[in-house]
C-alpha cells in the first residue's frame, strides 16, 4: 500500500514551462485521474513519476520513499511503477503471457506461470496467454496492458489515456474492468486524461490540471458541483454562466432567480449546469425563449434556447425526446442551487 | 489539431522521448570505440598530410588541379545521385504503388544491381561500347549499380504511407499525380535523401569504375598519386579534402532529415497501401522496369558469359573457384557481424537521444566513408604495424578495415530499424523493472532485427565486392573472389576472370535477394 | 587442386573466426603478444621467405614452386600492385613482413631503395646483368626487359607513315590520334627516360605539345592496346609484350594492329625491366636465394617464354618468334636507376596537367 506525495514538480522544454509547481496528493489504494487539455503537463507528470523524466525541481515520493527529489532520481525499473500506455505498448514479438510474465523477476517458473494466469483472469482473459498481441482486439489488448503493469505488485500504476484508441461502445466496458481490476489488487493508480466524462466515472479522484498545476482537486462530485472557478467549470462539464445581481442568498438571472450559496452582494454570475435547467409550457413559464437547435442524444436532448438578457444561447439538457422545435417558443425553470462567480471571471469562461 | 493547443516547446511524446539528451554508458562506451575505429584513418592522414610541412601540404590543396578534380568529383556525384533518385524512386512507386504486373520479380531485380561490382559493370560496358568512356560511361556503371540504394529505402517508406492520407487528398480534389507530388513525395524525402547520401559517398569513394571508364576524379587522383610518385602527401592532402565533402554531405543530408522522419506515430497502418491502375500505361511502365533490369542486371550477366564462351584462356580452376567462394563468404560474414555489432549502438543512440554526442557519434561513423579502400587500408597498416604488430595481415585486422570503411551502411540500417520500434515499448520495459541494456537486448533488438538483418544482409554484399583493402590487408595467400578476379584482369585474362566474377555475383545475389523479399 | 598457402591460409582463417568477434574491438587500439609475432617477418629463420609481388600471380606462382622445390625455402606472397605494395612496404618500415620485393618496374625498387629499406646484393648476382638493368645502389636488379613500343592499328596507318620518333607525335598529323596510358607506370618510365636523356625543358615541350594534340587517354597499356586494334585510336605508346599476350589470346589474324620499335635513342624506345630487391631483415639470406633462382637459366627462359618479355641474363635468348634480339633495340642512352626520379617527371606531369 503505497500513497503518492508530488510537490512543486518544475519542468521547462527550451524554456517553456510545462510543469509550473504541481502539487499532487494520491493516498493510498485510491484511482486519482489527472484531467486536463493537452498540453497542460498532464503527460510530463506522469513521465517524470514513471522516471523516463528527469524533473528541474520539486519532488516525488512514493510510499515515502523519495524518488524525484534535490540530487536523486530513481532509475524507472528501481520505481516499482507499472505503467499502461495509451495503445498498450504490448511488445509485438512476445505472446500474451509471456508479455504479463515480463515484468516477473526472481519467481520461479511455476510462480511466474501462476501469477500470470492469475493477472489474466483478473481482468478476464484467462486462457489467452498464448495468443500474439496483434490477435487480439484493442479492448482485450489495453487489458493484457493493465495485467503486464500489475503483475510484478507495482507500487504504482500509472495509465496514461488508457482508452483513447478504444471505440466508445467499449470505452465504458473496459473502463469499468479496469477500475475493478485496480481496486481488486488494492494498488494506487494515477490516471491521465483529458475526457472529463472517464475521469469523473473511473475515479475515486479527480486533480484538474492547467497550465502545469493542478487547478482544483477532490471527488469527483466535488470538482463538478463546486468548481473553483469558471475554467475548470467548463472543462469538467457542460455550463451555463449567466450574468446575475445578487442579493440575500438568490441571484436575478435572465432565467429567473436562483438560489446561490455564500452571501454575495450586488452583480455577477452564476454558474449551473445544462441538467439544471429544465423546458416547460411557455404559457406557465415565468421565462421563456425561441429554440434555436436540438441535439437529442437518445437518454436526453439539448436544446439551446435564444433568452432576453443572456450574452449567448443557453443549453438546455431535457431528459428524453422533446416536443419543441426550432423556431419555436419554450419556457425555462431552474432545479437546485446557482453557484456564484466573479464578475471578472464570467468573461473567460465564455471566450 | 491537439498538437497545436501544445506549449511550444513540447512536441510530439516520440519527440520528447528523443529529448534525452545523454546516452547511457552501455551504449555511448561500444559506439564511441565505432566512431574511434571509424576516425581512425583521419589520424593517419594528419600525419601522412603534413609530414613534409604545411607549406608542401597547401601547394597540394591549392593546386589549380584540385580545384579542377573537385568540380569533376562534384559534378560525377551530383548527377548519379540526381539519376539515382529518379530510377529508385520511380520503381520503388512502380512495385509498390502501382498495378505493375509481378511487383515481386521486379522488387528482386531492382535489387538485384547491389551484387554487381561496379568496376564489372563498367568493365562490360566499356568493352562493349568504347565509346562510353569518360564522363557517360562513368556516370552510366555507377547509376546502375548504385540505384538500389534509394530505392530499397524508398520502397520501405512508401510501403509505410497511410493510405488514408492519400484518399484525403484525392477527395480534396487532387489527381493521382499531384497527391503524389503533394503527399507522398515529401514523405519520402528522409528515405530517398539518407539513400542519396549513400550513393553520392559511394560515388566519391569509387576508384574501378571511373578508372576503368577513364574518368578522371579525386579518388583517381588519390590513386595516381601512390601510383605514380611513391609520395603520400599528394594523397592524403586530397583524402582530407574527400573527409571534408563527406562532413559537409552528411550535415546536409542531417539537416534535411529533420524531425519529418520521427513523426511516426500509432499502431501502423492496418490497410496495405493502395495500388494505382496504369491503364495505358502499363505498357511503358513495363518497358522501363525492364530496361533497368535489363542495363543493370541482365547486361554485365550477358558479358560474362560471353567472354566465358569466347576466350581461350578459360582455364577452370573450379577447386580455387571454391576455395574463393569459401573465403569471401567467411570474410564478408565476420565483417558484417562485425560492422552490424559496432553499428548497433551508433545506430540506437542516433535514433533515441538528441543532442551532440549523438550527433558527432553518428557523423563520425561516416567520415571514413568516402576514403578509397587504399587509404583506409594503408592507415590499418600504419597503425597495426606500430600498435598491434600481431594482427598485421591476419583476418581480425581485415575486419576491422570493412568496419571502417563500411560502418555507416550498417548504422543507417540499424537507425531507422530502431526508429521503427515504438519508443513507448522501451519505456514500458523499464518500468517493468529492466536496466538500459536488458531493454536494449530484449526489446529494441528483436523489434528492430529485421532491419538490422537487412543491414547486416547489404553490409556483406558490399564487403563481399570490396578490394582494395582486401588487397592489402588479407592475410598472405589467402584469396577471395575479388582478388581472384582482380589477379584474372590484371593479365587481361577476360575469359579466365569471368567465373569469378560470375560466381560473385551469384553469391551477393543471394543476400541481395532476400533484402527485395524482406522489405515486401 | 588445393595449393598450399590457399589451405593453410584457410586454417587460419578458421582459427581465427572465433576470435574475430572477441577481440575485434580491442584489437587495434593494444596488440596483445598471442606468440605468432616471432612466426612471420624478421623473427624467421633463413628457410622461410615473404614475397610481396607486384608481378601478376599467373606468371609467378609455378615459378615460386620450383624457387621452393630447388631451394627448400618455405615461400609465401602477397599479390598486389607495384606501387601499392611499395606504399604499404613504406608504411610497415623497419617491420615489414616482406624478404623480397618483386616489382614491375624499376621506379618503384628506385623508390625503395632511395628510403633504405633494400639490401646490398652480392657482386656475383649483379654481375649476371648488363649494369644497364640494375640499381645505381647495387640493391636491385633486372630480372626480365620490355621495350616501349608504337602500337599501329593497319588498317588506319601504312607501315611508310610511321613515325621515326615520339617527336613526330606532336604533328598534326596524328591530333587525336594516338592512345596513351598517362597514370601507367611504363609511361612515367618514358617520360622520365626522356627528362634523364633530353632534359627538363625538352620534355615539358614534348609533353605540352603532345597534350595540345589530344591523344586519347586509357587507364593502361592493354586498354591502350585494345583501343588501338579497334581503330579507336591509329597509333598507341605501349610496351611490347602486351601486344605478343594478345596475340597469344585470340591469334595473330583476328589482330588489326601490329608494333613498330623506334630506332635509335628516341626514349620511345626506352628499354625498362622489373626487377628485384631484398628486404633488410631476417630474411635477407632467403632473399639471396630467391634472386640467384630468378636470375638462372630456367626462371629467364621462363619468363622469355610465359611474357613475351627480354631475358636480361647474358647467354639467355628469348624464343617467342617475332620478337627483335635485345642487342638490336633502341632507346635512350640513360642508367635506370635514374629512373626513381619519378617525383619530378609527375610534377611535371600535373604542370602539364596529364595527371
Amino acid at each position: 500500500m503505497t500513497d503518492l506525495h508530488i510537490s512543486e514538480l518544475r519542468k521547462s522544454y527550451d524554456g517553456t514551462p510545462v510543469l509550473d509547481g504541481l502539487d499532487l496528493d494520491v493516498p493510498s489504494g485510491r484511482l486519482v485521474a489527472v484531467l486536463g487539455p493537452s498540453g497542460c503537463g498532464k503527460t510530463t507528470m506522469l513521465r517524470i513519476i514513471a522516471g523516463f523524466l528527469h524533473a528541474d525541481a520539486g519532488r516525488v515520493e512514493l510510499g515515502g520513499r523519495t524518488v524525484v527529489g534535490p540530487g536523486v532520481h530513481v532509475a524507472p525499473e528501481r520505481r516499482g511503477v507499472g505503467i499502461v500506455a495509451q495503445e498498450g505498448a504490448l511488445f509485438p514479438h512476445l505472446s500474451v503471457a509471456r508479455n504479463v510474465a515480463f515484468g516477473l523477476t526472481g519467481l520461479s517458473r511455476a510462480e511466474r506461470a501462476a501469477r500470470t494466469a492469475e493477472m489474466l483472469e483478473l481482468v478476464g482473459l484467462a486462457g489467452h496467454g498464448e495468443r500474439m498481441p496483434h490477435e487480439l482486439s484493442g479492448g482485450q489488448q489495453q487489458r493484457v496492458a493493465l495485467a503486464r503493469a500489475l503483475a510484478p505488485r507495482p507500487a504504482l500504476v500509472l495509465l496514461d489515456e488508457p482508452f483513447n484508441a478504444l471505440d466508445s461502445a467499449l470505452r465504458a466496458g473496459v473502463r469499468a474492468d479496469v477500475r475493478d481490476a485496480l481496486h481488486a489488487t488494492g494498488a494506487t493508480a494515477v490516471l491521465v486524461t483529458h475526457d472529463q466524462q472517464e475521469a469523473l466515472s473511473t475515479a475515486d479522484l479527480v486533480a484538474v490540471v492547467r497550465n502545469g498545476r493542478v487547478a482544483q482537486s477532490g471527488t469527483p462530485e466535488e470538482v463538478y458541483r463546486s468548481p473553483v472557478d469558471s475554467w475548470v467549470a467548463a472543462f469538467v462539464g457542460d455550463a451555463v454562466v449567466l450574468p446575475a445581481t445578487v442579493a440575500e442568498g438568490r441571484a436575478r438571472t435572465c432565467v429567473g432567480t436562483v438560489p446561490v450559496a455564500g452571501g454575495g452582494k450586488g452583480p455577477g454570475s452564476v454558474l449551473l449546469r445544462p441538467e439544471q435547467l429544465r423546458l416547460v409550457d411557455p404559457e406557465a413559464a415565468a421565462v421563456s425563449g425561441v429554440v434555436r437547435d436540438i441535439c437529442f442524444y437518445g437518454h436526453d436532448s439539448v436544446v439551446s434556447l435564444d433568452l432576453e438578457g443572456a450574452p449567448g444561447p443557453v443549453e438546455v439538457r431535457h431528459p428524453g425526446p422533446v416536443v419543441v422545435r426550432p423556431g419555436e417558443l419554450a419556457g425555462v425553470e431552474v432545479v437546485g442551487e446557482g453557484l456564484l462567480r466573479e464578475a471578472d471571471r464570467a468573461e473567460d469562461a465564455l471566450a | 489539431m491537439t498538437a497545436t493547443l501544445r506549449p511550444a516547446g513540447a512536441s510530439a511524446p516520440a519527440g520528447r522521448r528523443r529529448a534525452r539528451r545523454r546516452p547511457p554508458a552501455v551504449l555511448a562506451v561500444p559506439a564511441t570505440l565505432a566512431a574511434a575505429l571509424a576516425l581512425l584513418p583521419l589520424g593517419y592522414l594528419a600525419v601522412r598530410a603534413l609530414e613534409n610541412g604545411p607549406g608542401y601540404a597547401w601547394d597540394v590543396l591549392a593546386a589549380e588541379r584540385t580545384v579542377e578534380l573537385l568540380a569533376r568529383s562534384l559534378g560525377l556525384t551530383a548527377t548519379v545521385v540526381t539519376l539515382c533518385l529518379l530510377l529508385g524512386v520511380s520503381l520503388a512507386w512502380l512495385t509498390v504503388r502501382t498495378a505493375l504486373p509481378a511487383p515481386r520479380l521486379w522488387t528482386v531485380l531492382a535489387t538485384l544491381p547491389l551484387a554487381v561490382p561496379s568496376y564489372v559493370a563498367a568493365f562490360a560496358w566499356v568493352s562493349a561500347l568504347p565509346g562510353l568512356a569518360g564522363f557517360t560511361g562513368a556516370t552510366l556503371a555507377l547509376t546502375l549499380a548504385c540505384f538500389p540504394y534509394v530505392y530499397l529505402p524508398t520502397a520501405a517508406a512508401l510501403r509505410r504511407v497511410d493510405p488514408a492520407q492519400e484518399e484525403a487528398a484525392r477527395s480534396l480534389g487532387l489527381g493521382a499525380w499531384r497527391v503524389f507530388a503533394r503527399i507522398t513525395l515529401p514523405q519520402l524525402r528522409p528515405a530517398a535523401a539518407g539513400g542519396g547520401l549513400l550513393v553520392a559517398l559511394y560515388v566519391l569513394s569509387d576508384f574501378g569504375a571511373v578508372s576503368i571508364m577513364r574518368y578522371e576524379t579525386f579518388t583517381r587522383a588519390i590513386h595516381t598519386s601512390y601510383r605514380a610518385s611513391f609520395d603520400r602527401t599528394p594523397a592524403a592532402v586530397l583524402s582530407c579534402l574527400l573527409v571534408v565533402l563527406t562532413v559537409l554531405l552528411v550535415v546536409g543530408e542531417n539537416r534535411s532529415r529533420g524531425r519529418a522522419g520521427h513523426a511516426r506515430t500509432g499502431s501502423g497502418t492496418a490497410r496495405p497501401p493502395l495500388r494505382l491502375g496504369l491503364g495505358r500505361w502499363t505498357a511503358p511502365a513495363l518497358a522501363w522496369c525492364t530496361a533497368v533490369a535489363a542495363a543493370a542486371v541482365a547486361f554485365p550477366l550477358a558479358t560474362l558469359g560471353y567472354w566465358i564462351a569466347v576466350g581461350n584462356s578459360a582455364t577452370w580452376e573450379p577447386g580455387r573457384l571454391w576455395d574463393a567462394v569459401q573465403n569471401t563468404v567467411t570474410v564478408a560474414g565476420l565483417g558484417a557481424l562485425a560492422t552490424v555489432l559496432l553499428a548497433l549502438p551508433v545506430g540506437v543512440i542516433a535514433a533515441r537521444y538528441r543532442g551532440r554526442t549523438a550527433r558527432l557519434l553518428e557523423q563520425a561513423a561516416y567520415a571514413g566513408h568516402a576514403l578509397p579502400g587504399i587509404t583506409v587500408a594503408l592507415a590499418l597498416v600504419f597503425f597495426s604495424v606500430r600498435y598491434a604488430y600481431p594482427l598485421y595481415q591476419q583476418l581480425p585486422l581485415l575486419v576491422v578495415a570493412y568496419v571502417v570503411l563500411f560502418l555507416p551502411l550498417a548504422v543507417s540500417a540499424t537507425r531507422s530499424a530502431v526508429l521503427q520500434a515504438p519508443p513507448v515499448l522501451e519505456d514500458a520495459a523499464r518500468s517493468l523493472g529492466r536496466r538500459p541494456l536488458q531493454v536494449l537486448r530484449e526489446v529494441t533488438v528483436p523489434l528492430a532485427a529485421p532491419g538490422v538483418a537487412a543491414g547486416a544482409a547489404l553490409t556483406f554484399v558490399v564487403i563481399m565486392k570490396e578490394l582494395p583493402a582486401t588487397l592489402l590487408l588479407r592475410p598472405t595467400g589467402m584469396d577471395t573472389l575479388a582478388t581472384r578476379l582482380w589477379a584474372e584482369t590484371t593479365v587481361s585474362a577476360y575469359a579466365a576472370a569471368a567465373p569469378y566474377a560470375a560466381a560473385l555475383i551469384l553469391v551477393a545475389a543471394v543476400p541481395a535477394y532476400l533484402l527485395g523479399r524482406h522489405r515486401s | 587442386m588445393k595449393s598450399e598457402p590457399a589451405r593453410r591460409a584457410r586454417l587460419r582463417t578458421l582459427a581465427a573466426v572465433a576470435a574475430a568477434a572477441v577481440v575485434l574491438p580491442a584489437a587495434a587500439a593494444c596488440g596483445s603478444d598471442n606468440g605468432d609475432g616471432g612466426k612471420d617477418g624478421k623473427g624467421e629463420k633463413n628457410n622461410s621467405l615473404v614475397v610481396y609481388s607486384g608481378r601478376d600471380e599467373a606468371l609467378v606462382a609455378p615459378l615460386l614452386k620450383d624457387l621452393e622445390k630447388e631451394t627448400g625455402l618455405k615461400v609465401e606472397v602477397r599479390y598486389g600492385d607495384t606501387a601499392e605494395l611499395a606504399a604499404q612496404i613504406l608504411e610497415e618500415g623497419d617491420r615489414t613482413k616482406a624478404g623480397l620485393f618483386f616489382a614491375q618496374d624499376g621506379g618503384a625498387l628506385g623508390a625503395l631503395s632511395k628510403e633504405g629499406v633494400l639490401d646490398k646484393l652480392p657482386q656475383k648476382s649483379l654481375d649476371k646483368v648488363d649494369a644497364k638493368y640494375r640499381g645505381g645502389k647495387d640493391d636491385w636488379v633486372g630480372v626480365s626487359g620490355r621495350s616501349r613500343v608504337v602500337i599501329y592499328n593497319t588498317d588506319k596507318v601504312a607501315e611508310k607513315d610511321l613515325p621515326k620518333s615520339v617527336h613526330e607525335l606532336t604533328d598534326a598529323k596524328w591530333k587525336g590520334k594516338v592512345g596513351y596510358a598517362p597514370t601507367n607506370a611504363s609511361f612515367h618510365a618514358f617520360v622520365t627516360a626522356m627528362r634523364v636523356s633530353e632534359g627538363e625543358k625538352k620534355t615539358r615541350d614534348w609533353l605540352t605539345a603532345f597534350k595540345a594534340n589530344s591523344p586519347k587517354v586509357y587507364e593502361k597499356n592493354g586498354a591502350v592496346r585494345d583501343g588501338v586494334d579497334a581503330g579507336e585510336a591509329s597509333l598507341g605508346l605501349i610496351n611490347h609484350y602486351y601486344w605478343f599476350e594478345k596475340r597469344k589470346e585470340v591469334g595473330e589474324d583476328k589482330l588489326n594492329s601490329k608494333l613498330h620499335f623506334l630506332p635509335g635513342s628516341d626514349p620511345g624506345a626506352l628499354v625498362n625491366v622489373a626487377g628485384v630487391g631484398v628486404l633488410k631483415g631476417g630474411q635477407s639470406e632467403a632473399g639471396r636465394k630467391a634472386v640467384d633462382f630468378l636470375l638462372g637459366k630456367d626462371a629467364q627462359t621462363y619468363f622469355a617464354k610465359e611474357t613475351s618479355e627480354y631475358p636480361l641474363v647474358a647467354g639467355v635468348t628469348s624464343p617467342v618468334e617475332g620478337l627483335p634480339a635485345l642487342n638490336t633495340l633502341g632507346g635512350p642512352d640513360i642508367d635506370l636507376s635514374e629512373l626513381d626520379s619519378l617525383e619530378k617527371t609527375l610534377e611535371l606531369l600535373k604542370d602539364v596537367g596529364m595527371v
